[in-house]
């Protein structure tokens, strides 16, 4: 008896919570260079041209592309499952369980613009590296900024309240005081993450 | 005097694959009425608003005191049993429907088949090896009695599948009450035994990770069963067992 289906959960929520959390926290640490000026996020992004190509390959696949493609394939699948009812039973976790899905399916759209431009066009087809100067000239579309900061947005809320399901999916948080507490400080690390967000996604237009 | 009257909207449907259809009764109000009595009343008089005399509305009730769980239906959009929905506490005009999660038989009569599949999935039941004079039995443990106790309240009555999303023909989850059910009988003396194969099977495609953590079950639960926390329990649980299923061999 192999639990093929519970190995394959239980990993979507480990890959979920740590893998693609260290992605989120990566871009918004880097990114956030930016409200200290062109030359710290240049820096920054120059820092990481550092790193051997072949080794920064195999974190762009092994630790970006592979539990990204696995966590949205699979996510699909479960999104699939579910039929969102918030309308008919309207408390706080049922919408969240409605915008964890919302937010996912908006983000495989997103991901696939982000991804599919910045890094395969872009630095990968046109060879041009990523810059201060590109991003500030690419955000001159205000549709371009408003897409991004609602998928930055998507991500941040779809990784918070995943720290609160994550919680109750691997029986840390048991009772309704513990899962509640452990959701307010995932909102409030949602709102923190959002406004440092705003605050870098602002710099490029407000100079 | 003009009689005060209560005004049913009600989703019939002929039979399990005939379409479903509205019709409204209207009702006498006296005090204390509530849904059940209420259908009673159509049943003696099935005349619509419109005066016509139509079949008399189909459903299921038996205890009419919320322990057997039969008259669970759909009330102003809220799954609940339709014994203790007290009319004055409603908004009218008074909306039932079917179940929808469950397959229907005819107006409100809903099939429950899936979740007796389900208990025999999880092992609902306890392996007795042979019986006990009263004062030879396996006692109870005093410090999780209580909460048996409670688990051991669930109907079957279908109010948490009917709100759960994650429960429906798109996916095959087996619901909250049945997957909680196994917590109860894996604190039972003699039940813990197996709780390692009710674990398993809550393993399996359609079990415990088919949770999505909305909680509606928690909020529906007519008789207060604290099912998240039964939930999260078993799901450490389950992790458990996962470690064991991997290392013991």
């Amino acid at each position: 008896m192999f639990h093929t289906t519970f190995y394959v959960r239980r990993l979507h929520s480990l890959c979920g919570l740590f893998v693609l959390g260290m992605v989120l926290f990566e871009h918004i640490f880097t990114n956030s260079m930016a409200i200290l000026g062109p030359e710290a996020l240049n820096g920054a992004l120059e820092m990481m041209e550092l790193i051997p190509k072949p080794i920064f390959m195999g974190l762009e696949i092994g630790g970006i592309a592979i539990p990204l493609l696995f966590h949205a394939i699979y996510g699909i699948y479960i999104a699939l499952q579910a039929n969102n009812n918030p309308g008919r039973f309207g408390y706080l976790r049922n919408w969240n369980f409605a915008l964890q899905r919302w937010t996912a399916w908006f983000l495989v759209a997103f991901l696939i613009w982000h991804v599919g431009y910045l890094r395969f066009y872009i630095k990968g087809v046109t060879g041009t590296p990523i810059s201060w100067e590109l991003l500030y000239n690419y955000f001159q579309n205000p549709l371009v900024v408003i897409l991004y900061v609602l998928g930055m947005f998507a991500a941040i809320f779809h990784f918070c309240n995943g720290i609160t399901t994550f919680c109750m999916t691997w029986g840390i948080t048991k009772g309704p005081r513990s899962q509640n507490v452990i959701s307010w400080i995932s909102m409030g690390l949602c709102a923190v993450l959002c406004l440092i967000t705003l605050t870098f996604m602002g710099s490029y237009i407000v100079r | 005097m003009a009689e005060k009257k209560v005004r049913f909207v009600i989703e019939r449907q002929d039979g399990p694959n005939d379409k479903p259809y509205i019709q409204e009764f209207d009702v006498d109000w006296r005090p204390s009425l509530n849904v059940v009595a209420a259908l009673m009343e159509i049943q003696k008089n099935p005349v619509t608003v419109d005066g016509k005399r139509v079949p008399p509305v189909v459903w299921e009730c038996n205890c009419l005191e919320k322990v057997c769980g039969a008259c669970m239906m759909v009330i102003n959009g809220k799954a609940r049993q339709a014994c203790c929905a007290l009319i004055d506490e409603l908004k009218q005009p008074i909306e039932l429907k079917p179940a929808r999660t469950f397959p229907v038989i005819r107006d409100l009569l809903i099939d429950r088949t899936r979740m007796f599949e389900a208990l025999k999935k999880i092992q609902g039941w306890i392996e007795l090896d042979g019986s006990f004079e009263s004062k030879e039995a396996p006692i109870q443990n005093p410090y999780t009695a209580q909460t048996a106790y409670e688990i051991s309240h669930c109907m079957t009555c279908g109010c948490c599948l009917e709100a759960c999303p994650n429960v429906g023909p798109q996916s095959d989850f087996i619901g909250p009450a049945p997957t909680v059910q196994a917590y109860l009988f894996n604190l039972h003396p003699l039940g813990k035994f197996d709780a390692p194969k009710r674990l398993n099977a809550l393993m399996e495609k359609g079990g415990i990770t088919s949770c999505g953590n909305s909680q509606n079950c928690v909020e529906v639960c007519p008789k207060s069963i604290k099912l998240t926390t039964y939930l999260a329990q078993l799901n450490r649980d389950v992790n458990i067992q996962a470690l064991k299923n991997i290392f013991d061999n």
